[in-house]
C-alpha cells in the first residue's frame, strides 16, 4: 500500500533504522576495515603506512599463500565430496520408519555438537603415535608402527577423515529432511510401473532432491574452505607444509608474525575465491534451485 | 476506585523516565567501580602455565595482605592471550595493569609503545638480579643486532622484568648415565647407541618435531653448541654455515633413537616420554621440573637429574623467560609497580625460591635451602648465566617459522639437512630483505 502522509514513510525507516545499523555494524564495518587495512603496512612502534595494493601485488608471488590454497582446494573438494556420498547413503538407509530410529539418528548428530577443537583433542589422541589408537591397531596388524600426523603422505588425509566424521551427519540431517519432504505420489506410480530401486533413485530422487543437494554442498563446501580448529590442533599445518590451510596461513600472518596489512590481503583474497566458488557453484545448478 | 487511566503519552514519558533512572545508576555503578580500581586492584593478563601456579595462588594472595591491594587475574591460552594482548596494546584500552609475556614478544610490545618505561616510574633493578634474565627487559636490546628503524644509539631502556626464570635444562636418567651427567653430545650419541630399545620402548633421546617454534627451540641449543648461530654481521642469515649443517646431521642422528612419532611432539609428548620412563634424555624447560618428582606424574622420580646442556664447541642454554611488563595505558601503574618491587625484593624472591619457585635473583638462586627443595635450582642459574635468548627482533616469529619449516622437513627425510638449511636461509633472507633488513 502506497503511503498516504509524509508522516508515514519516514516512520517505517526509523523503526527498520536500529536492524540496518547493526546489521552495516557488523558485517560492512569490520569488511570494510580489513579493507582498510590491507591496504597498509604496520612498522614496528610508527604509525600504520599506507602502501596501496602492494600487499595484493606480494600476494601474486607468493608461492606459500598458493600452496596453501591448493591443500584448502583438495581439503573441500575431497572431504565435501565424501560426506555428501556418506550423508545421502545414510538418509536412504535410515529414511523408513524402524526401532530403535530416534537412538540412532540422535547418535549419528552427536559428532556434529561437540566443539572443533575437542574434535582436534580427540583424533589426536587417536592419531597418537605413542599411545593412539590407529598406531596400535596397524601395529597390531602389520607389525609396523606408523606415525600418521608425521607422514607427509597421510597428514592431509588423516584430517579430512576428522571432517568427514564430523560434518557427515549435517549433510545426513538435511539431506534426511529433503527426502522425507519429497511427494509420494511419484515413487508410488515408478513403483506400480515396476521400476528398480536403482531407477527410482537415479530418475526420481536425484532430480527431485537437486535443489538440497545444491544448498547441502554449498554450505559444507563454504565451511570447509575456512577449515581452522581441527589444523590448528591436530597438525600446526605440518608436517612440513603437508597440511598448511588458507585460514592458518593468514592466522599466523596477522597474529603471530604481526603483519596485520599482508594478513588481511590474504583473507581478502581468500574472500574473493570464497564468493567466487560460490557463485560458480550457484550457477551451474542455477536452474534447480 | 478505578485508577487514573494510562494513556500512550503518560507511559512513554514514564518508560522515559524509567529508562534515564536507570542508565544513570548503572552509569554511576561503572564509575564506582572504576574508582575503585584506581584506588587499589591491578589487573594481570597471562597465559596458562603451571609455572605460574606458585605465583597466583600463594604469593598474590600474600602480596594482597602485604599491600591492601587488590589483584585480578586474567588468563587464557598462550596463543590467545598474545592476541588479547596485542588488542590491548594497541587499542590502549587499559583493560590490564601487567602483561605476562614469553620473553620474544618483548620487542614487539615495547618497540610499538605497549609498555610502560620502568626507569621513568623509577623501578631500579640492583646487581642481584640474573643479568642475563634482567637484561631480557630491556628494549632497545643492550647488546647485539638492532633491528631496522631502531636507532643505533638509542639507549636501552627497562621496559619489562622476569616473572619466572625459564631456561632449558638437559634432564637425564641418573640410573642410565650412570658416572653423572653428560659433558658431550657424543657422550648423549653413544649412551643411545648402546641402551636404546625401541621394542621395550626405550628411547636414548626425545625432541619436540613440530614444525615452527618447537624444533626450532629443540634445535637452537644444538646449534649454538656446534658453533654456528642464527645471525651473522647486519642480520645476514647463517644458518646454512658448515657449523649449522654438522648441527643438524648431528640431531638427526640423535632422532634415530628416538620415538618414531616424533615429528608430531611437542611440548607435552616430549614431557609425558621422559617421564614415563621411555627417554634417557632430553632438553626441557624448567618448568617440567617439579613434575618429575611428582609420583602422580612421574613413574620415574628420583631418577632424572639436571644439568646445563652437554657442550660441543662451546655450551649454551635456551632461555625462555616469563616476563612482565606493566601496560603503557594501565589504570594502575602505581599498584603495578609496587607489585614489581615487593615481587622483587630479596625476601620475597629467597621464599619464592625456597617455595619451589625458578626465583631471578642469584641469591635467591644459591640459597642452600631453596636448592634442596628445588634441585633443579643450581642448574637454572648455571644455565642462565651461559644462556642465550631468541634474536632480538619483533619478526623473529616469522624467521623461526620459516627456518622450523625446513627444520621439521629434514626431520621427516631423516637426512637433506644441507639442503633444507639453504632452503631456509634463502627463504628467510628474502623475508628479512622485504622487511627492510640491510641483508646483503
Amino acid at each position: 500500500m502506497m503511503p498516504t502522509d509524509g508522516r508515514s514513510t519516514w516512520i517505517p525507516r526509523l523503526l527498520i533504522a536500529p536492524t540496518v545499523i547493526c546489521a552495516l555494524a557488523l558485517t560492512v564495518l569490520p569488511l570494510g576495515y580489513s579493507v582498510l587495512t590491507s591496504l597498509r603496512e604496520f612498522p614496528l612502534g610508527q604509525s600504520p603506512v599506507f602502501v596501496g595494493l602492494q600487499n595484493y601485488r606480494n600476494l601474486l608471488h607468493d608461492a606459500n599463500f598458493h600452496s596453501s590454497l591448493g591443500t584448502t582446494l583438495i581439503f573441500t573438494v575431497v572431504a565435501t565430496a565424501i560426506e555428501f556420498v556418506v550423508g545421502l547413503g545414510l538418509a536412504l538407509l535410515l529414511k523408513e520408519e524402524f526401532s530403535f530410529q530416534g537412538v540412532i539418528r540422535s547418535s549419528l548428530i552427536v559428532p556434529m555438537a561437540v566443539a572443533p577443537v575437542v574434535v582436534g583433542i580427540i583424533w589426536r589422541l587417536l592419531y597418537g603415535a605413542d599411545v593412539g589408537l590407529f598406531s596400535f591397531a596397524v601395529q597390531a596388524l602389520t607389525g609396523k608402527s606408523i606415525s600418521v600426523l608425521s607422514s607427509t603422505t597421510l597428514a592431509l588425509p588423516a584430517l579430512i577423515l576428522v571432517d568427514i566424521w564430523e560434518w557427515t551427519p549435517f549433510m545426513f540431517l538435511i539431506l534426511l529432511a529433503g527426502i522425507q519432504s519429497l511427494p509420494q505420489e511419484p515413487f508410488e506410480a515408478a513403483r506400480v510401473d515396476g521400476a528398480s530401486s536403482w531407477n527410482i533413485f537415479l530418475h526420481l530422487t536425484l532430480p527431485m532432491l537437486k535443489p538440497v543437494i545444491v544448498v547441502s554442498l554449498l554450505i559444507r563446501a563454504l565451511d570447509a574452505f575456512t577449515v581452522f580448529d581441527q589444523v590448528f590442533v591436530l597438525t600446526q599445518g605440518g608436517p612440513g607444509t603437508a597440511t598448511e590451510v588458507a585460514t592458518l596461513m593468514i592466522y599466523k600472518t596477522a597474529f603471530r608474525f604481526s603483519q596485520f596489512g599482508y594478513g588481511a590481503a590474504m583473507a581478502i583474497g581468500l574472500l574473493v575465491l570464497v564468493m567466487s566458488f560460490s557463485a560458480a557453484l550457484t550457477r551451474v545448478f542455477k536452474s534447480s534451485i | 476506585m478505578p485508577g487514573p487511566k494510562m494513556i500512550r503519552r503518560k507511559f512513554l514519558r514514564n518508560s522515559l523516565g524509567l529508562a534515564t533512572a536507570a542508565t544513570a545508576v548503572s552509569l554511576s555503578g561503572c564509575s564506582g567501580k572504576k574508582d575503585a580500581s584506581r584506588r587499589g586492584q591491578i589487573t594481570f593478563g597471562s597465559y596458562a602455565d603451571p609455572a605460574l601456579d606458585l605465583l597466583k595462588d600463594v604469593f598474590l594472595p600474600e602480596f594482597e595482605r602485604a599491600t591492601g591491594i587488590h589483584t585480578e587475574w586474567v588468563e587464557a591460552d598462550f596463543s590467545g592471550w598474545f592476541q588479547k594482548a596485542l588488542n590491548d596494546g594497541q587499542t590502549k584500552t587499559g583493560a590490564f595493569d601487567i602483561y605476562v609475556m614469553d620473553d620474544l614478544w618483548v620487542p614487539r610490545f615495547a618497540g610499538a609503545g605497549y609498555l610502560a618505561n620502568l626507569d621513568e616510574l623509577g623501578f631500579q633493578p640492583d646487581a642481584d638480579f640474573v643479568p642475563s634474565a634482567l637484561d631480557l627487559g630491556y628494549w632497545p636490546p643492550k647488546t647485539g643486532l638492532r633491528q631496522p628503524g631502531i636507532d643505533a644509539k638509542a639507549k636501552s631502556t627497562l621496559y619489562s622484568l622476569p616473572l619466572i626464570s625459564d631456561c632449558q635444562l638437559f634432564f637425564y636418567r641418573n640410573d642410565i648415565f650412570s658416572s653423572g651427567s653428560p659433558a658431550t653430545w657424543d657422550d648423549v650419541l653413544q649412551m643411545a647407541r648402546q641402551k636404546s630399545d625401541p621394542a621395550r620402548r626405550q628411547y636414548g633421546w626425545v625432541t619436540r618435531g613440530v614444525k615452527g617454534n618447537p624444533i626450532m627451540n629443540s634445535f637452537f641449543v644444538l646449534l649454538h653448541d656446534f658453533g654456528g648461530d642464527i645471525f651473522g654481521e647486519n642480520w645476514k642469515v647463517v644458518i646454512n654455515s658448515p657449523q649449522a649443517v654438522e648441527a643438524l646431521e648431528f640431531y638427526l642422528k640423535l632422532l634415530q633413537y628416538a620415538p618414531s612419532g616424533v615429528a608430531e611432539f611437542d611440548s607435552d609428548q616430549e614431557g609425558a616420554t621422559l617421564l614415563q620412563g621411555n627417554a634417557f634424555a632430553a632438553t626441557m624447560w624448567t618448568g617440567w621440573c617439579p613434575q618429575t618428582d611428582d609420583p602422580a606424574k612421574s613413574r620415574v622420580v628420583g631418577k632424572i637429574s639436571f644439568d646445563v646442556p652437554p657442550r660441543n664447541i662451546k655450551q649454551v642454554a635456551k632461555l625462555g623467560l616469563f616476563m612482565a611488563g606493566i601496560a603503557a595505558a594501565a589504570p594502575n601503574k602505581t599498584g603495578a609497580l609496587e607489585f614489581f618491587k615487593w615481587f622483587s625484593n630479596p625476601s620475597v624472591q629467597l621464599r619464592f625460591a625456597r617455595a619451589g619457585g625458578a626465583a631471578f635473583r642469584t641469591s635467591a638462586l644459591k640459597d642452600g635451602e631453596a636448592q634442596k627443595k628445588g634441585r633443579w635450582l643450581d642448574a637454572t642459574l648455571r644455565a642462565l648465566t651461559c644462556g642465550m635468548p631468541s634474536p632480538r627482533t619483533s619478526d623473529w616469529s616469522k624467521v623461526e617459522d620459516i627456518l622450523g619449516t625446513q627444520l621439521n622437513k629434514a626431520l621427516l627425510e631423516k637426512g637433506n639437512a644441507k639442503r633444507h638449511l639453504d632452503a631456509a636461509a634463502a627463504e628467510a633472507t628474502a623475508f628479512l630483505k622485504g622487511a627492510g633488513y640491510p641483508v646483503a
